[in-house]
Order: structure tokens, then sequence, then C-alpha cells
């Protein structure tokens, strides 16, 4: 599929295959990439988080701001903006589980409270600028490859070790599929939800960063409408919004064919809002053919 | 006087990938009469009934309805032919009430095609008293037992004129008087000619309502018998070709060490006073009616209530079991009553149902031992017999009988004390039961106390070595070692009749 699209790719544009091209994609791809992750963990416990754009520009906006250009605030900052993220997931995974609140509605509110805060910290306007440091993040690269495809890959690969292989990974599995039997196995259910929504809100502040490095400025509306790609990543690649299926390397393929798609979408010189449909049919398509899949899979 | 031919279904075969669920299954009903149609879990009853209601389509065969040849493409088109099925798990809209229900997507509509509720309520009141029920056509669904859902259902086929009402499993969360009911219902329904195909596990209903009994094993038709030509042995032998007499194994000639005490536990308006005790190697049958709190007792000895009151004493300590990973860490295990929804996670493979109760055991450093997992699972795959063709298998796709023993499987796992099984052969065909039986007396006999939940009798009084019976949330009676049990004097006391007097 993957190839595929490679093919196609340069038959519409062979600037497609410009190694700059190449390592435009992929650096788009990450910060995408680095919030599906934590969207994946989510979806895979049969939950869904909205509130993770809004975390990522709440995360933006508090880097520009308060490592106001200096290096020597990169490292802290990073880690309060993380921190921040858990707290955003923290609360998020608390009212689910606690209250037995539709994740989705959850992170819908969630969401607007912390863009309003962001507001209100700004009002308005972001100000301070993106260190060099965080700049690399964003920007730089080791020859061909963008570092933060390089931290992207290997969260991905990380998280894929820790659900497969270890047994957080295997409860997240078991919560997704069926709550009761997990909770009826002796599975702390409500700390593993709330575990993976804090993983995500971290998760989202980092892609908030990689972001920021990207744009070298805090942007109120950074990764405006990231959360519906993560999802629409997240589906592609394979994993059930219902839970209990799918794993981190669908989702890598997904972020890719997303990013590659919308590049295409620009490199044929079609405008902006094509990219749109473009997703849109892609997610459509990805839904019906995992749905064939299903079908012959229980015929059994 | 020759009876009509109402349906023949002939030489049906139905492939599915590695499987060859029904091998050329010629089946034949009679117009107007019962027709039970029996099997082990996995002979293919569902998969034939599936293929009579258009939800799957034959790979080989012909069916033929009052002798005309015809195809059956969709669910729609079963419907329009006069065939009805209501499933083990009904298919009723919770929040709506029954007429919505009964007339869903066919709704009467009158001028301006603005629906006609007066005639709709009026034709349903019609057809409930063609059932034989008064249940209020305005009551909402989610608001009717479990019988008066089936009993809608029954209306709600009427009301597309069913010929032939396929059953499947009608009875198997009915009480006795609910089962009573139900067969007067089909009784009477036969009477005005309509055709019925019983599937059941319960032989002895099968006895008292069928007029004809065809079996299926393994995808192929044993035969069709008329119920006189039978009797429960002989069932019996057909559907799995072994003798009836052996089902329940050998109780405990001896019993060991205390190891479960409950004192005076009660639970806030669930349960009340409860005292009993479980020594190892011992079964303990737990009888009661459906609300007799039962289940709640297992569950809160599972930690499922943690404001419980009262004394539970596990192997002569006092723990307090708030929570089901505490009972997990006393040493209790606990097989629920619905497999599917509480004991299993039906997406997962057999290998992660197994090891899912001891997950945390499994570590070395930080992650999963492989060769520790794939041991554990090997050896209680082997050790239980469990069928399946790998350890990546879902077990959505394994028999009710090799599920219930991946359940096993997974509290074997934790090395319990004390073992809590809640209908443990609920849904599970007589070969697959015997099993059960035969591995739980093992483990009994292994040193193991277990408490044994049942609604079914026989299999209380052929378990256990002690019962005890439950009514409204408190133990009422405790039949004793040795003590002459049957089935009236525990159906005495867990009616509460003994109050009454």
């Amino acid at each position: 599929m993957l190839v595929a699209l490679f093919v196609v790719a340069g038959i519409v544009s062979p600037i497609f295959y410009r190694p700059q091209n190449i390592f435009n994609v992929l650096q788009q791809a990450s910060a995408l990439g680095v919030v599906s992750v934590g969207q994946t963990l989510v979806i895979l416990s049969g939950g869904i988080d909205l509130s993770i754009a809004s975390i990522m520009a709440t995360s933006c906006v508090f880097a520009a701001a308060l490592m106001a250009g200096k290096n020597s605030m990169v490292i802290p900052i990073t880690l309060f903006c993380l921190a921040i993220g858990a707290l955003a997931g923290f609360l998020n995974g608390i009212i689910t589980t606690r209250r037995n609140a539709p994740p989705f509605i959850v992170t819908l509110g969630t969401a607007l409270i912390f863009q309003g805060i962001r507001f209100v910290y700004t009002k308005g306007a972001p100000f301070g600028s993106i260190p060099s440091w965080l700049r690399f993040l964003g920007r730089g690269g080791i020859g061909f490859v963008p570092a933060s495809v390089i931290i992207f890959l290997f969260l991905a690969l990380v998280m894929e070790a820790i659900l497969q292989r270890s047994a957080y990974g295997r409860k997240i599995y078991a919560v997704g599929d069926n709550k009761v039997a997990a909770l009826y196995s002796g599975i702390n259910v409500p700390n593993i939800i709330l575990s993976v929504y804090a993983l995500s809100g971290i998760f989202a502040a980092f892609g908030g960063l990689v972001l920021a490095g990207y744009l070298g400025f805090g942007d109120n509306w950074a990764g405006k409408g990231y959360e519906l790609d993560a999802i629409a990543a997240v589906v592609v690649g394979g994993t059930s919004l219902a839970g209990g299926e799918g794993g981190m390397g669908g989702t890598v393929v997904g972020v890719l064919l997303i990013t590659i798609l919308s590049n295409i979408v620009l490199l044929a010189g079609l405008p902006y809002q094509f990219q749109q449909i473009v997703k849109g049919l892609v997610v459509a398509a990805a839904v019906i053919f995992y749905s064939f899949v299903k079908v012959s899979g229980e015929r059994r | 006087m020759k009876q009509e031919e109402a349906l023949r279904m002939v030489n049906i075969s139905k492939y599915f990938p590695g499987v060859k669920a029904l091998d050329r299954v010629t089946f034949t009903v009679n117009q107007g009469e019962v027709h039970a149609l029996v099997g082990e879990n996995g002979a293919g009853k569902s998969t034939l009934m599936k293929i009579l209601a258009g939800a799957l389509q034959p790979d080989e065969g012909e069916i033929y309805l009052e002798g005309e040849k015809v195809f059956i493409p969709t669910p729609q088109s079963a419907w329009e032919r006069g065939i009805s099925i209501i499933y083990q798990e009904l298919n009723l809209l919770p929040d709506l009430n029954v007429v919505q229900n009964i007339f869903l997507g066919r709704e009467h509509r009158g001028r301006l095609r603005v629906l006609s509720y007066s005639t709709m309520i009026r034709e349903a009141e019609s057809l409930l008293a063609r059932v034989g029920v008064g249940i209020a056509p305005q009551t909402m669904v989610r608001n009717l037992s479990v019988a008066q859902q089936q009993q809608v259902e029954i209306a709600k086929a009427l009301s597309l004129n069913a010929k032939i009402l396929v059953m499947d499993e009608p009875t198997a969360s009915l009480s006795e008087t609910e089962v009573e009911k139900l067969f007067g219902i089909i009784r009477d329904l036969k009477s005005k000619g309509v055709t019925i195909v019983y599937i059941s596990h319960r032989l002895e209903e099968v006895f008292r309502i069928a007029d004809r009994v065809t079996v299926l094993k393994d995808g192929k038709c044993i035969g069709t018998y008329s119920i006189g030509e039978l009797d429960r042995d002989k069932l019996v032998k057909l559907m799995v070709g072994r003798s009836f007499s052996e089902t329940f194994p050998e109780k405990a000639k001896e019993t060991g060490p205390m190891v479960v005490e409950v004192r005076n536990l009660s639970v806030p308006r669930i349960l009340k006073n409860v005292n009993f005790s479980v020594r190892a190697g011992e079964i303990v049958g737990f009888f009661g009616l459906v609300g007799s709190g039962r289940t709640d007792l297992a569950k809160a000895l599972f930690g499922f209530y943690p404001h419980y009151s009262g004394e539970i004493v596990v192997k002569g300590k006092t723990v307090k079991l708030h929570s089901p990973q505490r009972a997990i860490a006393e040493g209790v295990g606990f097989a629920p009553e619905d497999r599917k929804s509480e004991g299993l996670c039906l997406g997962l493979s057999v290998k992660d149902n197994c090891v899912m109760a001891v997950l945390d055991e499994m570590r070395s450093t930080f992650f999963l031992n492989r060769r520790r997992e794939t041991g554990l699972v090997q050896k209680f795959v082997a050790d239980l017999r469990i069928k399946t063709p790998h350890f990546y298998q879902r077990v959505q796709n394994l028999s009710g009988g090799n599920q219930q023993k991946v359940v096993l499987a997974k509290w074997l796992a934790t090395r319990p004390d004390f073992l809590i099984f809640d209908e443990p052969t609920r849904g599970i065909d007589v070969g697959a039961k015997q099993e059960i039986y035969h591995l739980m007396r093992q483990l009994a006999s292994q040193g193991k106390a277990i408490l044994m939940i049942s609604s079914e009798l026989p299999e209380v009084i052929g378990m256990s070595d002690r019962i005890y019976v439950m009514h409204d949330g408190a133990i009422v009676r405790e039949f004793g070692w040795g003590e002459r049990v049957d089935e009236e004097r525990i159906m005495y006391f867990a009616a509460g009749l003994h109050v009454e007097r």
C-alpha cells in the first residue's frame, strides 16, 4: 500500500523523490506521529482523546513564552511542558474513570479548557521565541533523516515493545477488548485507563514541542486538526476504534500514508482544501477495507 | 393422518475456513409439529438455522418450503416466507416500548404517512393476547423480564405471519414457572398450526415438548426420531456416543482442612448474615432462584462489595477482600456466570486469556518472559484438553466448552486455594459438561476448595458434597455430608416455602 503510494507520488510529481521533499514529508509526519502514538494507546484501551491538539498548542505556546529563546531553558521547560501534558491527560482520565463519562465528550470539553487557559495566558497573542536546540528537534536532521522522525520512530518502537511484551501493554489490550472481563481478571481497569490518557497527554505535549521547533514560534493554533488526523492515522493503521485490536506498526504506516497523501496533493498543484477530501477518502476506504477483513475473519 | 411437509432442507453443506460445519445435512419438518434439534455445541445446529434464516448461504444443498424450492438470500426474505427465529440473545431494543419493538421498521401509517399509534397498539394487544400474555403494550422493553421479552419476540414473530418459528435455547435464562408458561404458549401455537423448531440443551424439555427430534453431530445428521422411540439414555448416546449414567464423577471421600470460613457476611439490601465454610477437597454447591443472592455472594467473596460487614477467613487468616486484586492475592478464583461478557476477552487469543490474571508474575525484569508464558499455556491446553488449533486463536472462535476451559486455565494459573464457579456448565453441550465436572472433581481431590453455584438441580445434587440453599439474600438450609437430598426438598427451601408455614 505504502509502496504503491510512493509510485503514484512519483508519477504525480517527480519532485516527490527529491531528497529535500522526502525530508520535508518525514518532518511533517513526525509531530503527527508522536501524538498518534499516544492516541493509539488510548484507542486500544477502548477510549478516544480529542484534546491532544489543544494540549499540543498549549505546550507550543508555553515553550515559546518560557524558553524565550534561551537554550539553557530548553530542558527544564520541556519537562515542565510534559508535566502539563501529563496533568491534562490525568484530568481526562480521572473524569472518564471516576464519573464513568464518555471520553469523547470529556476530552472535547477539556480541549476547550486547555485552549482557554492558553488564551488567557497569552492574551491572544503568543510571545517569546524558540531556542535553537528545540529548533534542531523540529528542523534539523542527520543527513536525509530529520531528527524528529528518529524520535517518532523510536517512541513508536518503544511503545510497541511495551504493548506486545510487557504486562502493562497486555492489560491495555484486555481493557480495550472487554473491561468487565479485565476487571474479573484482577486488572485494575481504572488505573490502566488513567495511565493511557496521561501518556497520551505527555505525547501530545511532546508533539507540541516538536511542532514548536518546526514552526519556530508559539502558535495558539499549532496542531489544529491533529486530533482528527491522529485518529485517522490510527484507524487507517488498522487499530479498531472499539479497542483491543491493533498496534503501533499500523499507526506508523497510517501516519506516513496521510502525510504523503497531503504532500502529493500539494505537489499536484491542487489547492490545500483538496487535502481534506483526500484524507476523508482514505479514512473511508480504510474503514471499508477493514470491515471486509473483519467479516472474512469472523466467518470462521 | 398424513402430515404435510412444512420444510425440507436437503444435503446442506457449509464450509468455513478449515472446518466443515455442515456435511450434507437433510432436515425435514412437518406442518404443525414441534421439532427439536439437538446436538453438542459445534454440531452445526446454529449454522443450519442461520442458513434457514437467510443469515448464511449454504455451499451446497437445497431448501424446500411446502414442497416448493426456494432461495433465502437475506433475513428479510426469510420473514417474507414466514420463517422467524428467536435467538438466545434476544433482539429487542431496550429503550423502545413493546409496540415500537413489534412493529420496528414496519410501522402502520395513516394519512400523510403519519404513524397511526392507535392501530398498532390495538394490533399489539391482539398479538399479545394470541400469545396469551398480559403485557401492557406501552411498557419499555427495558422494564420487562427476560421471559416477557421472549413473549414479545413471539408476538413479533406472529405479526410477521410466521409459519415456522425457530427457538434457539429459549429456556436458558428462564425460571421454572416461566418455562411452564413458555411450554403453554408453544402448545397453543402448535394447535394454531405454527410449526416450531426447538433447539435446546435441556433434554428433559425436549422429551416434554417435542414431537420429533433430529440429532446433529459434528456437522452430520445422525437421524430423525419420533419422541416415542427414544429415552434419555438413548438420546444422549446418539448425541455424544456415551451413556448417560457416567455423568457425575464420584464424590469426595475425605476432606482436608478448612479453607474458607464466612461469618455473618452482610451487604446492605443484598446479603443477610451469611455463614458457611468450605474445606479443602470438597465441592460445596449453592442453589437459589434468580434474585436469591447466590451470585452476589460470589461477588462479595471476590471483592466486588468492598463495604461488606462480617468476617471472611481464608486459611485461618481474617482477610479484607476489598477488590478483585486483593481476592486473587488471597488465593480466590472466580469463574463468572457469563463467560462471554465477564469471563473472557473474546477478541484476544487463548494465550492472552490464559495468562491474563497472572501477567505480573510472568515478568522477568520489565518485559514478559515468553518462554514462561508459552510453557504455562502449553501445560493448561494439554492438562485441560482445550481444543484449539494454536495458542493464538481468538477465544471467540472456540466452542462454549473450550471457552469455559480457558476461563478455568486462567484461574488455575493463579494457583488458587479456593475456586468459585458460577454456572460452570451454562450453554455447554453434554460432552463438554462431563469434562468440566471431572475437572472440577479432580481439582477438589488435589486439595482445592470449590464453591459451585448452579441453577440446575441435577447438577447441584450430582456434584456437591454439601449443599447450601439460598433465599432472599440468606442461607436458609444446609444439606450436610451424606444427608439425603432430592430436587423437591431443595426447591422447597429455595422457593421460601418453609417461611410461610
